[in-house]
């Protein structure tokens, strides 16, 4: 089906893609190169997740280390990802390590600033509960602080699986890094528009099928019991 | 025999830029098991400061606190505290934050889920128990408060504020059952407040602390029927009496505002006469 207002060669039919993208459900070596990607980027985002996690709730709760820390942060923040690709690329070789530093990079702001935010919000009165009721240092973290923060852990979680997925794409794309990035350029360099396009909509697809799996049911234990 | 809470000599200093700044001097008074203590005092005085200090919160910068002749350094099993904020963890149910402080002191499940339920049903919250705090009224958050401090079986029960946050018709209730669960338990409580109807209607003793900072003014023994009848006139007289009090601590209060405004007033104008 086409409306006729870009050429074929150009833009392929939307049936088109979606046929094509029917038919890549089968094809081994596509299936790959979406796996790979998908391990980039989730490899990446579990990495900034062990970073941050632990210095966005110290920051959150020291005022002093909060000042010193967070303005780097925010000047790390502030560093174009994109941009950092050549030289990381250059640092680290174009192989799927440069794919997950550079998504643990770009991860890593969102889940800071979030987790960060949130746990400055938990009401001084409920650590005074868990000092009163005797809970050590590890439980504090595990019964009160973890749990307060989870809301602002999804959002940060979240934002960071949207942005990602354009900076591993990026790495993908133009350091020829495997992945359905590279996947495709490859198409688009064969001329082959068509699988090009499928493999765009495969991803857009992922992209909510993760967000639903991953985030469908955090979001509704969190809408039980948050305000 | 000792008492069951003691402060001696309670200081605590705050530090500052111009130097130390002294928020509660040289507080003193001893509470025997089972009593009713209500502390009251103009707002800001450092109530509050003094029941962290007893739930080993915060620590006197000197004099001691002692829990049965013990000296507090620190939280302590058997002193339990209800918040003005009622502090429950909204990710917990009505059942899970009464489990709480039960759960840190290891008590088995089944064990746990028995005096969970017990103290649900004397809190009046029993068919309750699945419910998360926002479906719940400030009385009923309360309540879970009240259970939750109950649960651990403390000797002590430490409020602050716990009937500040509620409106008034639902407080007076929970003041009557609290005065039920005291009669009933013989627990001590100490109530910060600054509520006087409310203290005279639940103490024994009622501690008058001074404007900032903080010292005992007097100590009163309140020596009426139970349950108390606001219309009577001993109750009236002795909220009349505590009333004089603080009215004499508001009025320095005020008073010594007045003079730094005035300070600040005279600073400015001679800005203004430089300029």
């Amino acid at each position: 089906m086409r409306l006729g207002i870009v050429p074929g060669s150009k833009l392929p039919a939307f049936t088109a893609a979606v046929a094509t993208l029917a038919f890549s459900l089968f094809d081994a070596q596509f299936l790959m190169r979406v796996a790979q990607s998908f391990l980039n980027l989730t490899g990446g985002i579990l990495v900034a997740l062990v970073l941050a996690l632990p210095l966005a709730i110290f920051a959150g709760s020291r005022s002093r280390f909060d000042t010193t820390l967070t303005p780097l942060v925010m000047l790390g923040g502030a560093l174009p990802d994109i941009a950092l690709l050549p030289v990381l690329v250059l640092w680290i070789g174009p192989g799927n390590t440069a794919a997950i530093a550079i998504a643990a990079f770009s991860a890593f702001f969102p889940m800071y600033f979030t987790i960060r935010e949130g746990t400055k919000d938990i009401p001084k009165d409920l650590f005074h509960v868990a000092a009163v009721f005797n809970t050590g240092r590890f439980d504090t973290f595990r019964k009160l602080i973890l749990p307060a923060v989870s809301p602002q852990l999804f959002t940060g979680l979240r934002l960071a699986y949207d942005f990602v997925w354009e900076i591993v794409l990026a790495i993908e794309i133009f350091s020829g890094v495997t992945g359905v990035g590279s996947y495709i350029s490859g198409a688009v360099e064969a001329g082959d528009i068509t699988q090009a396009f499928a493999a765009i909509l495969a991803v857009g697809v992922l992209a909510i099928v993760i967000d639903r799996l991953l985030f469908g049911r955090a979001e509704r234990w969190i809408r039980r019991w948050m305000d | 025999m000792s008492y069951q809470m003691e402060l001696k000599n309670v200081c605590k200093e705050y530090d500052q830029a111009k130097g130390s700044m002294p928020a509660i001097q040289d507080v003193s008074f001893a509470l025997n098991r089972g009593e009713f203590a209500c502390v009251v005092g103009p707002s800001g005085c450092g109530k509050s400061t003094l029941l962290k200090m007893a739930a080993g919160l915060d620590t006197p910068t000197s004099g001691e606190i002692r829990f049965c002749g013990e000296p507090v350094t620190g939280p302590h099993p058997k002193i339990s505290m209800v918040f003005q904020s009622f502090a429950l963890f909204p990710w917990r149910t009505v059942a899970g934050n009464v489990e709480y402080g039960l759960e840190a002191q290891g008590i088995p499940r089944a064990e746990r889920v028995n005096s969970v339920q017990k103290y649900l049903e004397m809190v009046g919250l029993a068919g309750y128990s699945d419910l998360y705090p926002k479906q719940l009224s400030g009385g009923m958050k309360q309540r879970v408060g009240i259970a939750r401090a109950l649960a651990v079986d403390p000797e002590v029960i430490l409020m602050d504020e716990a009937f500040s946050a509620i409106d008034e018709f639902t407080a007076e209730t929970l003041r009557e059952e609290v005065a039920d669960i005291h009669a009933e338990t013989e627990k001590t409580f100490v109530l910060v407040t600054h509520n006087l109807v409310e203290a005279v209607e639940l103490a024994d003793k009622i501690i008058v602390l001074s404007a900032r900072p903080a010292r005992v003014k007097k100590i009163m023994d309140v020596d009426l029927d139970r349950p108390r009848d606001k219309t009577h006139s001993e109750f009236i007289h002795v909220h009349r009496s505590i009333f004089a009090l603080l009215k004499e601590e508001l009025e320095t209060t005020i008073a010594r505002h007045r003079v730094k405004r005035i300070s600040e007033f005279e600073k400015l104008s001679d800005l203004e006469a430089q300029s």
